[in-house]
């Protein structure tokens, strides 16, 4: 039979509790055959705003877009319209817009320079960019930029210009 | 008020949108800062001067 040994490296003072279920039912809890970090809810950053603000966008010129109002925020990681996750692993991250009567190219920025260049649709549409995209846990932070060819005002609205992502996998 | 944009056009009027979608790359971070020139590599046309710029209005 396997041992449930503490790690010798544990440096807090706080108690490991394994709850059992409130029913009568068992419960079997699997430890996958792998050394890694247990990902539970606590430590799986996810988030999701909207622009709120409408945003005006000059033609041919790649713009960061704004979301000022959140939905959530489970890790506080999204601020400034900017997502730096404090965790490090793989991010599932997308983006949408809506612009006007223009041309909209999307892209999903990682630290500062274009990383996914997302979908480049014609006039009265909707653009989205996402991607897969791996984060540090520090340092690396994500935007979503989009550059229409005409200029125009964004639609201001929780349905239609959002960003979003969450943890996928840990590092 | 002349964007940066309009401002390039009016010195390189025969520039078309594709160029901005592929040789120059104008960007706005939205921080305050207003638009600049992130990237210039037009085979023909040399990257516009501060002094040219501030020219326009």
């Amino acid at each position: 039979m396997a041992a449930l040994i503490p790690s010798a490296s544990a440096t807090g003072s706080g108690t490991m509790t394994l709850a059992g279920p409130s029913t009568n039912s068992n419960q079997t809890i699997s430890i996958p055959d792998t050394t890694g970090t247990m990902m539970v809810s606590g430590n799986m950053p996810a988030f999701s705003a909207y622009q709120s603000s409408s945003q005006t966008l000059t033609a041919a010129t790649l713009t960061k877009i704004l979301f000022q109002t959140e939905e959530f925020d489970t890790n506080n990681n999204f601020a400034s319209s900017t997502f730096t996750p404090t965790v490090a692993g793989y991010y599932q991250v997308t983006g949408s817009i809506r612009c006007g009567n223009t041309q909209i190219r999307t892209f999903i920025y990682k630290n500062g320079s274009q990383y996914k260049l997302g979908t480049d649709v014609s006039v009265g549409y909707n653009a989205m960019a996402g991607t897969l995209v791996y984060c540090n846990g520090s340092t690396d932070y994500i935007e979503f930029y989009a550059l229409v060819t005409g200029g125009g005002s964004v639609s201001a609205a929780s349905a239609e210009t959002w960003f979003n992502g969450c943890l996928v996998r840990a590092a | 008020m002349m964007t940066l944009y309009d401002k390039i056009i009016a010195i390189y009027p025969d520039l078309q949108i594709q160029d901005f979608l592929t040789v120059i790359t104008l960007q706005n971070d939205s921080n305050g800062a207003g638009d600049y020139i992130k990237a210039w590599s037009h085979p023909t046309y040399p990257k516009p001067t501060d002094a040219q710029l501030a020219e326009i209005n």
